[in-house]
């Protein structure tokens, strides 16, 4: 099988890195993306349709990223593109909000269990921290529990003491309780009585570089009532599981109703637009929050929210991006076994995080997910994964193809792919 | 902010042990320490104590107070941080009839080590001079990086965060430094050490070199490849954390 080079994306990196800090910053860069070897991996897409990307080199990719989870019915889905299309003719960011906007919160009553209202943004960070200010606009309490490894997007208390730019007054009120530990939850609000305005968690726990764990069996009914009983707002960051598990959201998907619930990702399938849905009884507390941004209500990537909530529930997107995973995993863990591997499997099929055991600091891992990537299957090695609709059942089989090969020169040359330049 | 105690740490366990290195880069320097051998101490009230064997054209850097021909003590960090701002003065506890050696060859030392850890424009045009400044500012930082990790506030709360296991820092053909993390408290030891979890491999000393005097971009010198990095990477992103802090007290 041919394995890639990427003289265009390197040649670009150089022109980025004079006037772009960091080259491409963020969790598409080199660094936080954790490109290991950095050789392994392009850099610039070219393009994107249904499950694929295409660098700048010409080298075409299953992405099981997603861009890191919008892709949900496939890149340039056409229904999603033609409502946003048709929307941008028609008006796009002006003085007054679209009638979209309100056609696409009615979608989201309808569609999503807990929902009363909903409130739209950009990104997922705009609608966690908006969870919080509703949170403590409607307790009158300052401290928000988190769950460590957890996270809520890069506003600043969202973050951790001592990184650069964190002052310690920005965490000041954070408190932070391992995942699925229900008594030490309890124990923070007998400690700290009448001061929780929330509870901020995602459905379950998928973190990065560490297995994902699903909520422990009656984790989240106990934890609603604690919350309830103690005047707390119980806030479900779905932005990156939102849609993907269960068009109802992932408070109905394990069984318990949120109050507050976090959107963003799947929501529009790339347009650019986060959602936050509540309860009744936090209605007024949203108003009272003076939040908003210049072009939150701009109408065409509403419009193509709408399509993309429509598309997924007609489709069942959860259900079919679930069975794709589980038969695509399936096969990965084969496959690591026909070369001495074990690959375990970890959280959702539909988004699902793996690595090879005995490996505790990922050297066999970041050399099969590189062997991957240099043969057209872009997989990260320390983030959750994503199915897409449009994967199909041939990608699958290639898919399983190059873990294959990419396994065997693992075995064949051990970790080195990872550590070169040593 | 600027701990008053760390600067002091940073000085006396990373600065000074760079005088190990100067001089297998520096004839100068060999020279000044082709005398007669002296033991220098310093004892820092609330800091620590290290000494410097200085003789036969080699210097060898000793943690810890012992034996010495000349010890001087200062009453805390902030009197050993006026030292090197030309304020302050130690008060000789031993080696009396010696002091001159501090004002002469250890002086001219320490002069040394600065001409080439405070680098001019000008010589870095020098093969040999950006190799010796690239390897003693290598030493200098990660030297640091342990005080940092171990004593400042923000530091400390980072090196918290990371895993026990070692991180190799290494530039390929060059010099090697392992930075062991055990319970959140970091040691930085010369060479390979057991227990390496994770690898920051510079392409070569150079772009170390170019790195640590902030020509070059850290983050895109991974996605230029100058700098590999694999293995437990939530180690080698905390200690990067440790990593920023360095130059506030090497700056």
């Amino acid at each position: 099988m041919r394995t890639y080079s990427y003289a265009k994306s390197r040649e670009l990196f150089a022109r980025a890195a004079k006037v772009i800090p960091g080259g491409v910053y963020g969790h598409l860069g080199p660094a936080e993306g954790c490109f290991m070897p950095v050789e392994a991996y392009p850099v610039f897409a070219s393009r994107a349709e249904g499950p694929y990307f295409w660098d700048l080199d010409g080298n075409r990719f299953i992405d099981y990223m997603c861009a890191y989870g919008p892709n949900i019915l496939g890149y340039n889905d056409p229904d999603v593109d033609a409502a946003a299309l048709a929307q941008l003719k028609e008006g796009n960011c002006v003085s007054f909000p679209s009638a979209k906007m309100v056609e696409l919160a009615e979608l989201l009553v309808d569609t999503v269990d807990m929902a009363d209202w909903a409130f739209f943004a950009k990104n997922g960070g705009d609608t966690t921290t908006f969870a919080l200010m509703i949170a403590r606009a409607a307790t009158g309490r300052k401290k928000v529990i988190l769950t460590k490894g957890g996270y809520h997007g890069v506003a600043p208390w969202t973050q951790k003491a001592g990184h650069p730019g964190i002052a310690p007054e920005d965490v000041a009120n954070n408190l932070y309780v391992e995942f699925g530990d229900y008594a030490a939850l309890e124990r923070l609000f007998v400690e700290h009585p009448g001061e929780i305005a929330c509870f901020l968690s995602t459905p379950y726990y998928h973190p990065v570089f560490d297995d994902n764990r699903l909520p422990p069996e009656g984790y989240w009914n106990k934890v609603r009532a604690l919350c309830t009983r103690e005047g707390a707002v119980l806030a479900i960051d779905d932005v990156r599981c939102g849609f993907r598990l269960d068009t109802r959201g992932s408070d109905a998907h394990y069984g318990f109703t949120a109050d507050l619930e976090c959107f963003c990702k799947a929501l529009a399938n790339g347009w650019n637009v986060s959602a936050l849905c509540g309860k009744e009884w936090l209605r007024e507390a949203a108003s009272s929050v003076m939040y908003t941004g210049s072009y939150w209500l701009s109408a065409a990537p509403i419009a193509a929210a709408v399509a993309c909530v429509r598309k997924m529930k007609a489709v069942d997107a959860a259900r079919i991006c679930t069975e794709k995973g589980k038969r695509l995993t399936e096969g990965l863990v084969e496959a690591g076994k026909r070369h001495g591997f074990t690959l375990k499997v970890s959280g959702e099929p539909a988004m699902w995080f793996m690595r090879i055991t005995d490996d505790p600091d990922f050297d066999h891992h970041q050399a099969w997910v590189a062997e991957c990537v240099r043969r057209g299957v872009y997989f990260t090695n320390h983030h959750n994964l994503f199915i897409n609709t449009a994967l199909s059942d041939a990608d699958i089989d290639f898919t399983l193809e190059v873990a294959d090969e990419a396994f065997a020169a693992v075995r064949r040359d051990g970790p080195l792919s990872a550590r070169k330049g040593w | 902010m600027v701990d008053t105690m760390t600067m002091a740490r940073v000085r006396l366990f990373a600065v000074f042990r760079c005088l190990e290195g100067l001089v297998a880069h520096d004839e100068e320097a060999r020279c000044i320490a082709d005398g007669r051998r002296e033991v220098l101490e310093f004892s820092v009230g609330g800091v620590g104590a290290a000494r410097l064997a200085i003789g036969g054209g080699r210097i060898e850097f000793l943690p810890g107070g012992g034996g010495s021909t000349i010890k001087l003590w200062f009453p805390g960090a902030p009197q050993f941080n006026a030292l090197f701002a030309g304020e302050g003065k130690p008060i000789p506890v031993r080696g009396f009839t010696r002091l001159g050696y501090l004002s002469g060859p250890f002086t001219q030392l320490t002069e040394r080590l600065s001409h080439y850890l405070r680098p001019r424009s000008e010589l870095l045009s020098d093969r040999s001079y950006r190799a010796a400044n690239a390897e003693l500012s290598l030493h200098a930082a990660f030297y640091a990086l342990s005080e940092v990790g171990n004593h400042d506030p923000d530091g400390r709360l980072n090196a918290a965060r990371m895993a026990d296991g070692g991180v190799l820092v290494a530039a390929k053909g060059g010099p090697a430094m392992t930075v062991l993390a055990r319970g959140g408290r970091l040691e930085t030891r010369k060479g390979q050490a057991e227990g390496i979890r994770a690898r920051m491999i510079f392409a070569s000393l150079d772009k170390a070199g170019a790195m640590i005097r902030g020509e070059m971009s850290s983050y895109a010198a991974i996605g230029a490849g100058d700098v590999a990095l694999s293995g437990y990477t939530p180690l080698i992103d905390h200690m990067n954390k440790v990593l920023g802090i360095v130059p506030r007290y090497l700056g």
